[in-house]
């Protein structure tokens, strides 16, 4: 009996089961630990034993040196995104429209960086960047400077390789969007008399919105919450949201405060994230910009 | 006007590329630098390498890192193919965006999560707890990827297998794998490189006693790095380029490999 019922499984249309697993796995390490971290930040040990019901977590944020934090990591994220943006769609612009034996190798110079270890590329950039590195000896040998100049573990040189890092991430999703574009409409655009630039801000532009959309989203979420370019390049000293979260968790132990300000770091996130939301909506369902 | 399109473009291409390149080409020169100072050139050698393979801890590392790198990636390929293949026709569409997740999220977020978990379960950290993490995040590749395939493919190579006595299984094994290959082998090779390359989630959730090789290197590079490191940058960048360029031999879209 117990063959016939699996043959039955097995054979019929009726083996709907097996697409589970990939649900269970993604229920399981991402929506479960998501709730816990959301319960936990409202909760508080006493007296080192029992554990109680708290906000004081939250309010302990409302100061300034928190405030101060996020709001820190929020530029970061928006300033990272909108550079990456401002260089990564010419870039991708040039790449797919203008570029013609060289654009396969191209490719594959701007793609083997996305896919090459993130320490890596930080760590290159010690060479560059180093009291004695390649920026200041170039300079000093110009005569350009005397004294070298300090650049790493400052927040220029923090936001120089979140700018290097995420470029690709920005240049990718566009390139996509305006390789599948159609090309007849550029044409039909360049037919009618429209200059190049008016193609460009009339057609092209509007309807790469997508990739725009796609770009911003994974470069302003992921530099956000960055953890190891602010801890490598920035010196350990300025604290950014990653790096406060993962102090909470892993130096000082303290998992309910750190799940309380990851929670409340991220309301601020979500709401950056929403406000970007209405932003493309707004400019997709007026047409792009006129 | 045109002037912009003809000198200004390709100009500021060339500044990107500069840009984009020069930290990598002076890390690989001084991967062959005899002196033991970081910064200044002291002649050719291949000490540092040299070096780097008789590291036991970096070794060890790389074992680790390969180990999590491969079982994320066969799980993930395996799940996904799973979830696609017998997800009902154009039910549960809604599901989708929960396979995005591990993508939208910080990083951090993800890791703390886990970590927290893998706490509260009693679950021992080390290599198992990395692998849980780097499917979850892996699942977000291969599952679109393998869905948008699979939507391409004629209905009627599953529908004519199951009519000439095919069971689902063997329908899936010898009709529609061998037809997805590609799509399995390109998101099964983004989740390789993915796991080779994370460091957030490694770092929360592995535990003290084991190493990957980004957190060997992060811990090198802390501790001051000596040039062993720049041999091991370099390892990893060819590690990188051949990866990149079995996706151009394999004839894939590279747009798809956002």
């Amino acid at each position: 009996m117990i063959k016939n019922s699996l043959s039955r499984l097995f054979r019929g249309q009726r083996s709907f089961f097996l697409m589970v697993p990939a649900l269970v796995w993604q229920i399981l390490f991402l929506c479960i630990p998501l709730v816990v971290i959301f319960i936990l930040s409202f909760l508080k040990v006493q007296d080192n034993v029992t554990l109680s019901y708290s906000l004081s977590h939250y309010a302990s944020f409302f100061k300034p040196q928190y405030l101060k934090i996020i709001f820190r990591s929020l530029l970061l994220g928006s300033i990272n995104t909108l550079i990456c943006l401002l260089i990564g769609y010419p870039l991708a612009y040039y790449l797919v429209f203008r570029v013609g034996r060289w654009k396969n190798t191209l490719l594959f110079l701007l793609i083997l960086p996305f896919w090459t270890n993130l320490l890596v590329l930080a760590y290159a950039w010690f060479f560059v960047l180093d009291k004695y590195g390649l920026f200041n000896n170039s300079l000093m040998s110009l005569g350009v400077i005397s004294e070298p100049l300090t650049l790493l573990n400052t927040p220029f040189s923090v936001y120089l390789v979140m700018i290097y890092c995420y470029l690709p991430f920005m240049v990718l999703p566009i390139y996509s969007i305006l390789e599948k574009l159609d090309k007849r409409l550029i044409e039909a655009s360049d037919d009618l008399g429209a200059r190049w630039w008016e193609s460009f801000w009339r057609v092209i532009f509007p309807l790469s919105m997508s990739g725009i959309q796609t770009g911003v989203f994974l470069v302003f979420v992921q530099s956000f919450g960055e953890f190891v370019i602010p801890e490598l390049l920035g010196g350990g000293k300025t604290f950014y949201v990653g790096t406060l979260i993962s102090h909470y968790f892993l130096v000082s132990r303290n998992p309910f405060a750190g799940a309380a300000f990851t929670c409340f770091s991220v309301l601020f996130l979500i709401a950056v994230a929403y406000m970007l939301y209405r932003m493309f909506k707004k400019v997709n369902s007026t047409g792009g910009v006129r | 006007m045109r002037g912009i399109s003809r000198y200004a473009l390709p100009l500021f291409t060339l500044c990107i590329y500069v840009f984009l390149y020069v930290p990598i080409v002076v890390l690989i020169l001084f991967s062959f630098n005899r002196s033991a100072y970081p910064y200044t050139w002291g002649g050719f050698s291949l000490h540092w390498y040299r070096e780097l393979f008789q590291s036991t801890d970096l070794l060890h590392a790389l074992y680790n890192s390969l180990i999590v790198a491969c079982v994320s990636m066969v799980l993930s390929i395996l799940l996904a193919v799973l979830f696609v293949f017998f997800r009902p026709k154009n039910k549960f569409n809604n599901l989708l965006p929960l396979f995005y997740g591990g993508l939208a999220a910080p990083e951090v977020v993800l890791a703390v999560g886990l970590l927290t978990l893998f706490y509260f379960l009693m679950v021992p950290l080390g290599l198992t707890t990395i692998i849980a993490g780097h499917t979850l995040v892996g699942l977000g590749y291969t599952i679109p990827i393998i869905q948008s395939r699979f939507e391409e493919l004629d209905t009627r190579y599953t529908e004519a297998s199951m009519d000439l006595g095919a069971s689902q299984f063997q329908t899936l094994w010898r009709v529609i794998v061998p037809l997805l290959y590609p799509a399995l082998i390109a998101s099964g090779l983004l989740v390789f490189i993915v796991s080779l390359d994370d460091f957030v989630i490694a770092f929360f959730t592995s535990g003290a006693a084991t190493q990957t090789l980004p957190m060997y290197i992060f811990s090198m590079i802390r501790s001051g790095a000596t040039p062993v490191v720049n041999a091991l940058s370099v390892f990893l960048l060819v590690i990188s380029s051949l990866v990149v360029m079995m996706f151009s031999w394999l004839q894939i879209s590279k747009a798809d490999m956002v």
